[in-house]
């Protein structure tokens, strides 16, 4: 680690006029789960730190007509612990089952969203759950969908003095069923592949579908969700897997050998998740 | 009043004996209240703390090393770099015979020949300032082809990786050669009614002790002492490298061992890090903390050496082995004190359990431009096993032959003891025949084997592992302890031999407490010191219960024979009528009588006229056990170990065709490690045996790019397994064949839980999949595409990575290559 300067704003405002005032050299930090370890390899060297962790206003949710709306600050471990209705449930429970205890104490989801690597649940959870997130600054604030949140080339648009406030997902009626399914090595790693589905029945239904893991962030499906969309009852789900596996990792790109076993992983994670959102949906 | 109290039931006599009972462990309340004192946790007074620059390339010419920047940083007190050694200091790797090179030194000088190498060292007031300090060193280097594959390196025209060193066999990558010639290998292979044949590779594998490498060095310029605080196996290696490399004589280095937090075989020899602390001491009179960072060890520290195995193994129709060859090539990495030995006992010992009668091997033993190789929980053991017990499980689908019964046929079983082996082992007790069969019903061989369930296989695998060993480079195998009662009745043990997972606080004062009558509880371990600890060469090869604990048998028997006979003098008793019991000595049948070990030291300190006429006034006793093996013969054979440890083990896997994943769903171990001095402690070590056996098989490994850069260098993407990774270890249990070489029938315990695991997992997965691995590890990715290669090639088995389409190397034996060197000439030396 190299030397820093700490900064533990207690106010959201103070916290975005810190960052403006130091500028490139400032970072914030939750958790610190990802940041610290870049740091101590020294793969990171901010020369200010602006911490989150007493910014209540970033802590804890609230559930009104729009949506769940998730403080940025909100650990893993109190997402795990808490009580969502109907599908939201299974944000807890991806909470509850990633990394290590000690990640999960410390751990917010906000963080895990900005550090948006590629291999980690909650950038594909929230793609696969079209949630949206509000980038406060010193110009105010803007609001993106997950999709506009990340970029292509891996990372998100967030810039330099913007703080990610708030993630929120969208009101209990707009999915019937979600699941989001993954395959990682050891109970600790991050996923080596990770999908989420999510659906709705009536009409209109929809669909959507996520695979993590695999690109530089997450990626959305569309085609393949198109088609799950338009005959739920008939979908064929390790088909969709394996279609899943062509739109996502075509056995072209797949050269090297851990990405022909991701592409075979696709497609079974992928199965998976339209499997269990399908049941749950139906339940 | 008097009247109304109970009658005192009053324990009497010596009680009962600690040897073989479940003694909880001295060493576990300062481990899990946290209090235990490491490495890292030395702080001394004034003390400074020093960083090494480490190489990020592999192959190169070092042209230049700029330290000025680095030397006006903030806080820093001092750089040091190649060139401010040489000629100063001497290079190691030559101190013990047969090691002929002193290819060691603290940094790089004119080349680098691995990443992590060391460049340059800063020493600062805050080890924050040391490595901002290390940023500012300015290194030119020009970069050289790179050599990570082992077979690579014995090309005609492969990079030189050690120049200017003449070795045995002249300048070149081959570092070293090994060979075995026992009986007629090709006489054997003329007469077999089966021969299989299969090229197997092994992987690299860390030592991952949690505990990092590291010292402290204090140099005290008015006694001229440097003393020494190191996380290290052995104490007396590194004070007598440390003082021949820095030319000052032994009796001015003082090593010291803090708690030691494992090491495995990884922390067996003096680092470059120790003589850099050293000499900045020296030079700054101050005291130097170096520990190294996870990464450092990963790229620097030893690990496993990997292999390249051209095996075959030569039956009857009926099972009978009659013959083994081998033809190995053994990578060592850059630079290596302990690698080439690894392969003359991994092979020498890893052919038990069988004693095969025709044996030939060659081994080519190499430098590649990756991690020093070095031992590891087991010695080439596992290596070796994994080839040859999955040739037997080959060999026994080729004959029809259930593998239990070939192995049951097979499994050294005398009509008397001792018995030598055709490679020279003398097999002083054992009870492998039972071990295996053993095992066998454990896993529910017969059942599981009878009733198929997809995807589930079982597998079987045994080996016979040394208890100490002496080694070829090292005709040595003792252990010291010096014993002193203690003028209160306690009992100090000064031993040199490291505990660092192996009880020796515990499992020595069982000894002790049996033998001298002394209570459990009075007994203390003092820590290794050389400056107070007799010489002993260390804690490794399993040699602790069997050698250390003999030579503390033998102290306490001598320390025993002490005390009566100044009780016999005091009490005007026979010594034959006294006997030792309840911190006593006392006529035998009377155990509450007699005098107490407590008023027999104040005689032998403070009372000397009540001593015996002419007797030395002294209650210490020392005693050092030299085993009585044998050095290695010119044929490869001998007796290397003083008695064998068996492990019989079956694995039932579970493949999941999906994701490839490997699940152990129940493991069977059963041991023979003669008679247990304390069980719990045994068990805790066949199961950390067993996790390094597992993490062998089915995650770690050094994984480099062609570059020689090593991509996983952290315990985040090093695949070890967790405690989740682990199956339910309870399916185990001893059947003792007590040693009779060793006084108490104890026999190592250490590394037994090791040696089969990848060999018995591998062949449960060709029971579960029809796919038969030939390299390690079997990670789930591999796993998965070798299942995909087998449908598609619509073929009933398969062979990872041998059969995949796109591999490389050699896959039939006619594409085999040979020794460089069969080294049959006149004068072959090994």
């Amino acid at each position: 680690v190299k030397a820093f300067t700490f900064h533990a704003p207690q106010a959201l405002a103070d916290a975005v006029t810190l960052l403006g005032q130091h500028g490139a050299e400032a970072r914030p930090i939750a958790g610190g789960q990802s940041l610290l370890l870049a740091m101590k390899e020294r793969a990171a060297t901010p020369s200010v730190l602006v911490s989150l962790s007493g910014v209540a206003d970033l802590r804890g949710w609230h559930q009104d007509g729009d949506g769940l709306h998730i403080g940025s600050g909100t650990t893993y471990a109190a997402l795990a612990g808490s009580t969502f209705p109907t599908w939201q449930q299974e944000i807890a429970t991806v909470a509850g089952n990633l990394a290590d205890r000690p990640v999960r104490t410390m751990g917010t989801i906000g963080g895990a969203l900005c550090q948006a690597e590629p291999r980690f649940d909650m950038p594909a959870l929230a793609l696969g759950l079209d949630a949206t997130m509000a980038l406060v600054s010193a110009s105010g604030v803007r609001t993106l969908p997950a999709s506009e949140f990340f970029r292509l080339e891996g990372g998100t648009v967030l810039q330099a003095g913007e703080i990610l406030s708030r993630v929120s997902f969208p009101p209990a009626a707009r999915f019937s069923g979600v699941a989001f399914e993954k395959f990682r090595v050891r109970v600790f790693d991050a996923a080596l592949v990770s999908a989420v589905c999510a659906v709705r029945v009536g009409v209109p239904a929809e669909a959507r579908l996520v695979v993590g893991g695999v690109r530089p962030t997450p990626v959305e499906v569309p085609g393949v969700a198109a088609e799950l969309a338009a005959d739920l009852d008939g979908a064929d789900p390790a088909e969709l897997g394996r279609r899943c596996a062509d739109e996502v990792l075509p056995a072209a790109e797949a050269t090297t050998s851990l990405a022909r076993y991701q592409r075979e992983l696709v497609a079974v994670v992928a199965r998976d998740a339209v499997i269990r959102a399908l049941a749950t949906a139906r339940s | 009043m008097t009247d109304t109290l109970p009658p005192v039931d009053r324990a009497t006599g010596a009680g009962k004996r600690l040897v073989g009972q479940s003694v909880p462990r001295k060493e576990d309340l300062a481990l899990l209240t946290g209090t235990a004192r490491f490495i890292d946790d030395i702080r001394l007074p004034g003390m400074l703390y020093a960083k090494i620059l480490r190489s990020t390339v592999a192959h190169a010419r070092l042209r230049d090393v700029d330290v000025s920047k680095a030397s006006e940083m903030p806080g820093v007190h001092g750089t040091l770099t190649g060139s401010d050694l040489l000629g100063k200091i001497k290079p190691w790797g030559d101190l013990m015979q047969d090691l002929l090179v002193g290819d060691h030194f603290p940094f790089a000088t004119d080349k680098i020949l691995y990443e992590g190498q060391e460049i340059a060292a800063v020493v600062a007031e805050s080890k924050y300032q040391a490595l901002d300090a290390l940023e500012a060193i300015e290194v030119a280097y020009e970069e050289l082809p790179v050599l990570v594959d082992p077979e690579a390196a014995l090309a005609a025209d492969a990079p030189l990786i050690q120049e200017g060193i003449t070795y045995e066999f002249g300048e070149g990558n081959i570092f070293d050669r090994y060979r075995v010639r026992i009986g007629n290998a090709e006489q054997a292979e003329a007469e077999a009614d089966v021969v299989v044949r299969q090229r197997f590779v092994s992987n690299r594998q860390a030592g991952a002790a949690l505990d990092p490498h590291g010292c402290v060095a204090s140099y005290d310029s008015f006694t001229g002492v440097l003393t020494i605080y190191s996380s290290t196996q052995s104490i007396f290696m590194v004070r007598d490298v440390l003082a021949d490399t820095l030319q000052i004589p032994r009796n001015r280095v003082r090593v010291i061992v803090p708690e030691v937090g494992a090491g495995f075989g990884s922390k067996a020899q003096m680092f470059p890090y120790e003589v850099i602390a050293s000499v900045l001491s020296m030079r700054l009179g101050r005291p130097v903390h170096l520990v190294l960072g996870r990464g450092e060890i990963f790229r620097s520290g030893t690990a496993r050496n990997g292999q390249v195995r051209y095996a075959e193994l030569m039956l009857k129709r009926d099972g009978t082995i009659t013959g083994y060859r081998d033809y190995v090539v053994h990578n060592c990495g850059a630079l290596s004190l302990w690698g080439n030995q690894v392969v003359h006992i991994g092979t020498n010992v890893g052919m038990l359990p069988y004693p095969i009668p025709n044996i030939r091997v060659d081994a080519d033993i190499v430098h590649t431009n990756t991690a020093p190789g070095g031992p590891l929980r087991g010695f080439g053991i596992p290596q070796m096993i994994w080839a040859k017990e999955q040739l037997v499980d080959m060999a026994a689908e080729e004959l029809g032959l259930d593998p239990l019964e070939v192995r049951a046929k097979n499994v050294v079983r005398p009509e008397t003891f001792p018995y030598r082996t055709p490679m020279g082992q003398v097999i002083d007790s054992t009870s492998v025949y039972e071990c295996l069969h053993a095992s066998a019903d454990a896993i529910g061989w017969k059942e599981k084997r009878a009733a198929r369930v997809a995807n589930e296989g079982v597998g079987l695998a045994v080996s016979m592992k040394y208890t100490s060993c002496r080694h070829p480079s090292f005709d040595t195998d003792l252990s010291a302890v010096r014993l002193r009662l203690e003028t209160d009745g306690t009992v100090t043990i000064f031993s040199s031999d490291v505990s660092h997972g192996q009880s020796h606080a515990t499992f020595l004062a069982q000894i002790v407490s049996d033998v001298l009558g002394v209570g459990f509880e009075k007994i203390n371990l003092a820590q290794p010191d050389s400056a107070t600890s007799p010489f002993g060469l260390g804690t490794f090869a399993s040699r602790g219960a069997a050698v250390l604990g003999t030579a503390c048998r033998q102290a306490a028997e001598r320390l025993r024979e002490k005390v009566v006979a100044i009780a016999a003098h005091v009490l005007e008793a026979s010594p034959g009528d006294l006997e030792t019991g309840n911190d006593r000595v006392h006529v035998k049948g009377l155990p509450d009588s007699g005098l107490y070990l407590e008023n027999l030291a104040a005689y032998a300190a403070y009372r000397t006229h009540q001593l015996p006429p002419g007797f030395e006034p002294t209650l210490e006793s020392v005693a050092t056990y030299d085993t009585p093996t044998e050095r290695e013969a010119s044929d490869g054979s001998g007796n290397l170990s003083v008695t064998y440890s068996t492990a019989a083990h079956a694995a039932h896997v579970r493949v999941d065709p999906e994701t490839g994943r490997v699940t152990v769903v129940d493991y069977a171990m059963v041991h023979d490690t003669g008679t247990v001095i304390n069980p719990l402690v045994v068990e805790g070590q066949h199961q950390g045996g067993f996790l390094m056996g597992i993490g062998m098989a089915l995650g770690e490994d050094y994984v480099y790019d062609a570059a020689g850069h090593l991509l996983n260098a952290s315990f985040k993407d090093y695949q070890a397994p967790y405690a989740t990774e682990v199956p339910e270890l309870t399916n185990m249990r001893e059947i003792p064949a007590p040693s009779q070489t060793i006084p108490g029938g104890q026999k190592g315990a250490g590394e037994s839980g090791t040696g089969p695991v990848p060999a018995a997992i591998g062949n449960a997965v060709y029971d579960a999949t029809g796919v038969r691995f030939t390299a390690l590890p079997i990670t789930p990715e591999r796993m998965l595409l070798a299942l995909k290669e087998k449908a598609s090639q619509g073929v009933q088995t398969l062979r990872f990575p041998d059969d995949m389409h796109d591999f490389t190397g050699p896959r039939t034996y006619a594409e085999w290559p040979g020794p460089t060197s069969e080294g049959d000439e006149e004068g072959w030396l090994l």
